[in-house]
């Protein structure tokens, strides 16, 4: 296994981890390679356009944007990771329960499910933001607990189908138990869409906080963050001083591009059936699509 | 008696047996809406009585409040009073505007909605379309853009991609109107008919209305479709290209059936996941219009939300937060009901 | 055939056809120098194994190659105009208008959310101008015509209201509305059920030969190609090796490989060795075995085994036959407790497993084991053959990591795999040797009893050989008991050597092999045995005597 598998070598596969090595390298040296600290304003030097001395430009209290980029870097991917991770612990194990033992105790959480899902995500993460309190930790945790349906519903449906699948049976003949069976045979095979989630999470993660931070409900000034650092320019931009929020804005779109790259390259990683895809000459049969899953209900 | 149940049921066409099965999932959830709005408020440290008066308030009317929502009783009576409450239509008193909650919502509710609908419309023609033509000819150069355009548009925050667009088009260029509300500040609205601006201005036959609301509506429609078109058109293509390659797809072109027919079949059969995406759609555009509402300074349900954040005006956040789940109940009540009229292998 | 008939101008001819795909390492040929005529009235059989080419040679045909293909020489002809001639409309009006396809799997083929009359007005509207009105007057007649009785109020159904040989049946409707001349039926009953599939065929023969269409019957059968077909074409990778009538192709074939197939297909001769200790209380009994499923609506239940019994005695093999739903494969289950019996007794080895609990019967699973009907689906996709193999010595018996492995490898040995195939990914295995893994671990534990679920379908004529040769071979070397679930009833008469006959969840005639196939009693039995196309009775058919094959070699 010497050679680079196949999904690796395509060119989205190769920028998206271009692109998360950037951000690594930017997490790891940010104090060594912002030319000012983050936080520390200069009224003097208030909205300069960008020069050689401030590349990016200064905001209105004269802190010098390309650091503040830099920095934030730090908390948004924080935010992000830390919430996706705690999401994924807690979610995955749940839904392989509810979805291997089926009473009405699973029958419950998914329609509690359900309902947190029918609220827009972000009406409700604003919403259990302003009420838990402005802090790092809580935006994380607030975000972790609206992904955790999502990873629990996709785990779910995965082990309801996988549970029927004739090798589980195979497996029971075999003398294998229901932990053999849930973590052994049926975990391993559910995990891989789950995976692919996880990068479109983090893509989602990083949207959130900067769009709860631009509207007031996510992190404080002085904080860099870059959906703060949009807003804070967002009253300029109409006077044409457009440099404040468009930089932290192009971090937002690169960082989210490269978990959405990073995500397609895990799918083709993962799915041997379509990294080694040979047109096959014979008919392949494809199944009428049924309701999306994960909509609401089961009742279908 | 069940078995009597039973046969009647059956006796009602499927139509009907669908919207009553539905009607009748919609109550628990409603419940639970009112469940969850209530115990936001109750989970806060501190007396519910000060968070929902404000800081300002006097003792007076805290301990009057107190005991109108009986905050001495156990939580359940408080429950039930709380439900009592917002059945008559009182949703409490915003600190910010000091205004009954409910009046300000209604006052909001037309702009959000009027904004929402366009919006949904753009993004639905931008998805579908371009996911379908991109399926169809399948390499071509609307494949290729839709692919560049779908991983794009997912990330890009729409909040951003609405102050370039003002950058650009308005202060740069000067073609937009300016993202100052809904119409003209020199302008009265018109009359007041369904609360659309488009619509009520054409009623009363002013176009100068008109055309300053659309002129309006143009920057945070086009940019609440823009971000949300990629993700509709990115399920709209997986949908459609399972449905284009199946069997049936292919044995109608085997059967000589022109090509324009097979898109028509096609599409009519991957209808029903695409009302499903569309439904969620309208949640997504609602926590999208929240922040394009605030750019655009639209005074809509968006914007009062996002000033109950900032002011921790908790009356008024129970409330959005009530009516928007509300709304978003319906939605999917329509939508579900519209799935299973659809698909005819639904069994109800 | 009349010397004047074989005068008469093809209705299609194929000439030099190639065909090529492109795959990341370059073009594969899949189709090469092919040729064929296809005579007025005639009906053609094509045969072939899984990859053989036979389906992208109908695709071909009508210039619709699956995403990827290309032809790259050759030409077909159609009613003497060529298709390369043809601009895409004039295409498009051959497709359906002159030569009609008919796949596998009928409905899948169907449009889900459109009704089936509205289907076949479609295709007639889309060759004809017709009014909406007559065209559905037409498709409701045609309905009638191809076997569906109420054609007016079917016309009207939804595909998903309608059985798998019903759905057939609309298909054919599809195909035959616009009165073509060339019919293309690519396995078009694969998967339905025996007495369904001769009745669909014999159908689709009669109103051909009505309506004076030539046919060319794709199938993997010879069985079908014995019964129906007036020539047959063997294909071999791209290739037509042999073509020439078939009562000539039945006597004598003219290549290795026909001769091979046509080994492949015939029964071998019953197992001799019956078990030599018939005396004694039976290894497995299984008595007045009830099974209830919840049915779709509350209260309604379903009996999928209703009071069934048999035994099995040690060196036994019986066979359950029935068709699909007769509950057979359910019985299955619930000797491998897979599945809880509503009622009755299930006796192992004098011990009553019903309603023992599962940590007890535990121990049992090393003396009782399944092998599963689908080979591919059976086995956990991420897991090596080695794991797979050596999972039910983990599960259930205390051996050493050497041991184990020593035990993996005879076990494969046993099935003929080569011991290198144990680091294998299961997909990265042929349908054959995935079947006999899924065997090797039914057999690594030296079982007393194995349950066989369908092991033939699905298989091509010779790996089904290769399996039941296998089988045979286990047999007698490993004295083993089984019991034998299948439809396939060639595959029983190589195995078996008592047969239990399965319908509707009961055993409606059970005995002997000989005394059960020789002289059927129960009406069921006979319609079951009727439909059974085995060569050696269509070439008597023919006059033509057909040789035993020799034990053919694993």
């Amino acid at each position: 296994m010497t050679r680079v598998p196949q999904a690796l070598r395509r060119p989205a596969a190769v920028i998206g981890l271009a692109l998360l090595l950037m951000q690594i390298a930017l997490i790891v040296l940010a104090p060594i390679i912002s030319p000012y600290s983050p936080m520390e304003a200069d009224p003097a030097a208030s909205l300069q356009p960008p020069s050689m001395a401030h590349w990016f430009g200064t905001d209105i209290t004269g802190m010098d944007v390309l650091s503040r980029v830099i920095h934030a870097t730090r908390i948004n991917l924080l935010i992000s990771v830390s919430s996706v991770a705690l999401a994924f612990v807690v979610g995955v194990p749940l839904g392989l329960v509810i979805g291997y033992y089926r009473g009405w105790l699973s029958g419950l959480a998914m329609r509690i499910f359900d309902f947190v899902q029918a609220f827009p995500i972000f009406v409700l993460g604003m919403a259990l933001v302003s009420v838990t309190g402005q802090e790092i930790w809580n935006v994380a945790i607030v975000l972790a607990v609206l992904f955790i349906p999502i990873f629990a519903r996709l785990i779910r449906a995965e082990v309801l189908s996988l549970r029927e699948r004739p090798f589980v049976a195979a497996a029971r003949c075999s003398g294998a138990g229901d932990l053999d069976i849930m973590f052994r045979h049926i975990l391993p095979n559910a995990l891989m869409p789950a995976m692919v989630q996880v990068s479109i999470s983090i893509g989602m993660a990083i949207l959130l906080t900067a769009g709860l931070s631009f509207i007031g409900a996510g992190v404080r000034m002085p904080t860099p963050e870059w959906g703060l650092m949009v807003s804070t320019g967002a009253q300029q931009m109409i006077l044409g001083v457009w440099w404040v929020s468009l930089f932290p804005g192009l971090a937002i779109v690169v960082a989210v591009l490269c978990f959405a790259l990073l995500g397609d390259v895990v799918r083709d990683l993962l799915d041997p059936s379509r990294a080694r895809k040979t047109k096959a000459p014979a008919g392949v049969a494809l199944p009428v699509p049924g309701p999306v899953p994960g909509t609401l209900g089961e009742s279908r | 008696m069940l078995a009597a149940f039973r046969s009647r049921w059956d006796s009602l066409p499927r139509a009907l047996q669908i919207v009553l099965g539905r009607l009748a999932l919609v109550i628990p959830q409603m419940f639970g809406v009112l469940l969850v709005t209530f115990f936001l408020i109750r989970l806060l440290p501190g007396d519910p009585a000060i968070l929902l008066l404000g800081n300002m308030a006097t003792p007076d009317a805290v301990a009057q409040l107190r005991d109108r929502l009986g905050l001495n009783d156990s939580v359940w009576t408080q429950f039930v009073s709380y439900v009592g409450n917002v059945l008559h239509g009182d949703l409490g008193v915003s600190i910010f505007t000091s205004n009954p909650v409910t009046v300000d919502l209604m006052e909001r509710a037309p702009a959000t909605l009027e904004l929402i609908f366009y919006a949904m419309i753009l993004t639905v023609v931008i998805g579908v379309v371009i996911a379908v033509v991109s399926v169809v000819r399948a390499g071509g150069p609307v494949d290729v853009a839709s692919r560049i355009y779908g991983l794009a548009a997912g990330a890009i925050p729409d909040f951003w991609i609405g102050l370039l667009l003002i950058y650009f088009f308005f202060t740069l260029l000067g073609w937009a109107a300016a993202p100052f509300g809904r119409i003209d500040a020199m302008m009265s609205p018109p009359p007041y008919v369904t609360g659309f601006l488009t619509i009520d201005s054409l009623v009363a036959g002013d176009l100068e209305t008109f055309w300053s609301a659309v002129g309006r509506l143009l920057l945070p429609v086009l940019t609440i479709a823009i971000v949300n078109a990629g993700a509709l058109m990115k399920m709209t293509q997986s949908i459609f290209a399972g449905v284009w390659r199946s069997d049936f797809v292919r044995h109608a072109r085997a059967c000589g059936v022109p090509e324009r027919v097979i898109i028509r079949a096609a599409l009519r059969n991957s209808l029903p996941p695409i009302i499903t995406m569309i439904g969620f759609l309208v949640g997504f555009l609602l926590g999208a219009a929240v922040l394009v509402e605030t750019i655009f300074s639209w005074g809509g349900l968006g914007q009062y939300a996002v000033q109950a954040v900032m002011n921790s005006d908790y009356p008024a956040l129970q409330g959005f937060i009530l009516v928007a789940s509300a709304f978003i109940l319906v939605v999917y009540l329509v939508v579900d009901i519209l799935y299973e009229l659809v698909d005819p292998r639904i069994r109800v | 055939m009349t010397r004047s008939e074989l005068d008469m101008k093809p209705v299609l001819s194929v000439e030099g056809l190639r065909v090529v795909f492109d795959t990341p390492d370059g073009d594969r040929t899949i189709l090469q120098d092919v040729a064929f005529e296809l005579r007025p009235n005639e009906i053609l059989g094509i045969v072939g194994e899984t990859g053989a080419g036979k389906s992208v040679l109908a695709r071909a045909i009508i210039d619709l190659l699956p995403e990827g293909g290309r032809r790259v020489g050759g030409t077909v002809e159609i009613m003497g105009r060529q298709l390369e001639r043809m601009d895409e409309g004039e295409r498009r009006q051959v497709r359906g208008g002159q030569v009609a396809l008919i796949g596998t799997n009928a409905k899948a083929l169907l449009d889900p959310v459109e009704r089936v009359g509205n289907q076949i007005v479609r295709v007639l509207r889309s060759h004809r101008k017709l009014s909406r009105k007559d065209a559905w007057a037409k498709a409701v007649k045609l309905l009638g015509d191809v076997g569906i009785v109420n054609p007016a109020e079917r016309a009207r159904a939804y595909p998903h209201e309608l059985s798998g040989g019903m759905a057939q049946r609309v298909v054919i409707a599809m195909a035959l509305i616009t009165e073509p001349k060339v019919l293309l039926a690519d396995d078009a009953t694969l998967g339905l059920d025996a007495t369904v599939s001769v009745q669909v065929l014999d159908m689709l023969v009669e109103r051909s030969r009505e309506l004076g269409l030539s046919v060319v019957l794709i199938t993997h059968d010879l069985g079908i190609i014995a019964h129906y077909c007036n020539r047959v074409a063997i294909m071999r990778q791209g290739r037509i090796v042999e073509m020439r009538d078939v009562t000539g192709f039945l006597a004598k074939p003219g290549t290795p490989y026909s001769q091979e197939l046509l080994d492949a297909a015939k029964a071998r001769p019953v197992p001799s060795i019956r078990a030599t200790a018939s005396e004694g209380q039976p290894l497995l009994e299984v008595s007045n075995l009830l099974k209830i499923f919840a049915g779709s609506r509350p209260g309604e239940e379903v009996r999928a085994v209703d009071g069934v019994s048999f035994s099995v005695r040690r060196g036994e093999t019986l066979a359950l036959v029935g068709e699909s739903g007769s509950g057979k494969t359910t019985i299955g289950q619930c000797l491998v407790r897979l599945l809880d019996a509503s009622g009755g007794a299930i006796r192992f080895d004098g011990r009553d497993i019903t309603t023992m609990p599962e940590a007890e019967f535990r121990p049992l699973r090393r003396r009782i084991q399944m092998v599963f009907q689908e080979p591919y689906v059976a086995l956990n996709p991420r897991w090596k053959v080695m794991r797979l193999v050596d999972e039910p010595l983990r599960m259930l018996e205390k051996a050493s990591a050497a041991e184990r492995l020593r035990r993996v490898h005879r076990a494969l040995d046993l099935v003929n795999l080569p011991t290198s195939h144990a680091e294998l990914y299961p997909h990265e295995l042929t349908a054959g040797e995935q079947k006999r893994v899924g065997i090797a671990r039914a057999l690594v534990t030296e079982p007393d009893f194995i349950v066989f679920d369908e092991p033939t379908t699905a298989l091509d004529i010779r790996v089904r050989a290769q399996i039941i040769d296998l089988v045979r071979d286990l047999q007698s070397r490993m004295r083993l008991s089984a019991l034998f679930i299948t439809h396939d009833l060639n595959s029983v008469r190589s195995l078996a050597h008592d047969v239990a006959v399965m319908n509707r969840g009961r055993i409606v005639e059970a005995g002997p092999l000989e005394d059960v196939f020789a002289s059927p009693k129960d009406p069921y039995t006979v319609k079951l045995l009727s439909a059974e196309l085995a060569v050696e009775h269509e070439a008597e058919a023919r006059h033509v005597h057909i040789p035993q094959p020799k034990e053919a070699m694993i």
